[in-house]
């Protein structure tokens, strides 16, 4: 097969002036926006009352004691074991102990739930809307320029991507449209932000997506709609299967023959 | 910028703490008193980090130590400055610069009633809680302390800090068996922490003269185990299982009866005493090696240096004898 000719489109100069450097400006400076906006929306964490604080911190003692157990001797542990599984089954830590047994209340009427919804909203809106906006007005004002060549050769599968919007079969695909010179920004930009930013800026929405499904873990343990009683009745159960043993066994004999292996 | 303005100093030697509060003018020269809100200037400026505001911190607990109340006062103002007058943690050191201006009881109850009035408003500001335990106990009202910190406990048994803290409340009363419990909680959060082993092992050691000695006696020489494996070379570790084996060797315990089935029992006197050995070569090789000048044996203490030296020349006359 012959070897194709490389392609020459001629380009006028000012489309890098007018094209390429205004879309790269734009994405920066909503990035930026976008990111004190965030800083702007976010509501301050909402403070524990005391009984929330010590329904869940037992929980979570519950949690530590029965992972560490190891660390205490025999009676210790079995000592805990019982005044925990006794406070847990009779609901001595909970938050309103008369209402044991009813259904967890509403989500969606839930003012303390509605909160942490507003705050992913509104998230999600600072997300959306610029990016609407932004391809809207790229679309509006540059489809079908072809901006620049990338400086090393690619695949025909990239076609498809890097040409959005500009409909020629028989182009190489190292050349770019102005859509995809969005796109790339979009994920690109990860760095320039942490330069200007710092590094837990919210101007990418990578990060935000990223971000997302760390705390999921959390939030549900304590999450809204979720009925603590029946968490307790589960971590009894959790702690009453705990097999004992304890690091103090034979830690002397073991110890000398670390002592003797040196 | 020295690194030990980073960390907490509450157990700095008092050297360090003298050469941290010297430093106090250059750091409160060189730093900015508050770091800007406004986008642009936050664009231009260096952005403010971590590391400033717990050098703060850390530094105005120096200077408190040392005396310099002025700097101090300025350290709290940048504090309050950036993160509000509200905030817990500034609401602590403020009260904490507070004590440390009073002169006498009165003013110092006064702080007190302070205290209780923001712990109306908020019952869960936990740094004031903990500075009204703290003030209490100063105040040489150890009881009410204990109660306080109780409390604290049972809204919030995950504080690995206020357990610890309750354990030596209880140990400056002489109550053993509850200091021993508290420990343990330490441990349960926190489960490798081998000074807090250590720690136990000595409370242990302690309970022993009073009550139910070999199994005391038993558990005391497994926590020290316990906290040398974790961690090599730590002097109080062997220090105490020194002690614990001298113990266990002069009087030889009576096989006690095993009440449960899984009761720690006393290993056998072959074992203990390869383990007394074992310290009393450890013991030795640490003095000697710190006392020679080796370059990686100085991070010890002079006065455990020294305690271990003295326990080392006390056996030995023994052996003597």
């Amino acid at each position: 097969m012959a070897r194709l000719p490389v392609q020459t489109i001629q380009r006028d100069p000012q489309l890098f002036y007018w094209i390429l450097f205004p879309i790269t400006v734009v994405m920066v400076l909503t990035g930026i926006l976008r990111h004190y906006a965030t800083v702007l929306m976010a509501t301050s964490p909402k403070k524990l009352d005391q009984k929330t604080m010590r329904e869940q911190r037992s929980m979570l003692h519950g949690v530590a004691t029965r992972s560490n157990f190891h660390v205490l001797s025999g009676p210790s542990f079995r000592a805990r074991r019982d005044y925990l599984t006794n406070a847990y089954e009779t609901g001595a830590f909970l938050k309103s102990p008369d209402q044991r047994g009813q259904p967890p209340p509403n989500p969606m009427t839930d003012p303390g739930a509605m909160d942490g919804m507003m705050g992913m909203m509104k998230n999600n809106m600072a997300m959306m809307i610029p990016n609407t906006l932004i391809m809207s007005w790229i679309n509006a004002f540059f489809s079908g320029f072809v901006i620049i060549k990338l400086p090393f050769p690619i695949t025909v599968k990239f076609k498809s991507m890097l040409q959005a919007g500009v409909a020629t079969r028989e182009m190489d695909p190292r050349w770019m449209s102005s859509i995809s010179w969005y796109f790339l920004c979009i994920f690109g930009l990860q760095s320039v932000f942490n330069f200007l930013l710092g590094s837990d800026n919210a101007a990418s929405q990578m990060a935000q997506q990223m971000g997302g499904m760390g705390p999921q873990a959390g939030a549900q343990m304590f999450g809204p709609g979720v009925d603590p009683d029946k968490q307790f009745k589960i971590e009894t159960e959790n702690l009453a299967v705990v097999e004992h043993y304890s690091v103090l066994d034979g830690v002397e004999d073991r110890l000398l023959e670390g002592i003797m292996s040196k | 910028m020295s690194s030990s303005l980073l960390r907490p100093p509450s157990h700095l030697p008092p050297a360090t703490a003298l050469h941290n509060s010297q430093q106090a003018p250059n750091i409160l020269n060189n730093s900015p008193g508050a770091v800007s809100t406004s986008v642009i200037q936050s664009l231009l400026s260096t952005s403010e980090s971590q590391e400033l505001w717990t050098t703060y911190e850390n530094l105005l607990l120096s200077l408190l130590r040392t005396g310099d109340d002025d700097s101090a006062h300025l350290c709290l103002a940048r504090l309050a400055k950036r993160f509000g007058d509200d905030n817990e943690r500034v609401m602590a050191l403020k009260g904490l610069i507070k004590e440390a201006d009073a002169n006498d009881t009165a003013t110092l109850e006064i702080i007190l009633k302070e205290y209780d009035q923001i712990l109306q408003d908020n019952p869960t500001n936990l740094p004031i809680v903990k500075r009204r335990v703290a003030l209490l106990r100063s105040m040489g009202r150890t009881p009410e302390s204990i109660t306080a910190l109780i409390s604290l406990l049972d809204v919030s048994p995950t504080d690995a800090e206020a357990w610890a803290e309750l354990a030596d409340l209880y140990f400056s009363q002489g109550l053993y068996s509850q200091a021993i419990f508290a420990l343990e909680e330490v441990l349960v959060l926190q489960p490798n922490a081998w000074n807090v082993h250590a720690r136990l092992g000595e409370m242990l050691l302690m309970a022993s003269k009073t009550s139910d000695a070999p199994r005391h006696l038993a558990e005391a020489l497994k926590r020290f185990s316990r906290s040398i494996e974790l961690c090599d070379d730590y002097l109080r570790g062997y220090y105490g299982l020194k002690l614990t084996t001298t113990q266990l060797l002069s009087e030889p315990q009576k096989a006690s009866k095993q009440t449960e089935p899984d009761e720690l029992a006393v290993p056998s006197s072959a074992t203990v005493q390869k383990l007394d050995e074992a310290a009393t070569e450890k013991l030795a090789e640490i003095v000697r090696r710190h006392t020679a000048g080796e370059r990686d044996w100085q991070g010890y203490e002079e006065a455990e240096i020294t305690a271990a030296r003295e326990l080392l020349e006390k056996a030995s006359e023994k052996t003597v004898r």
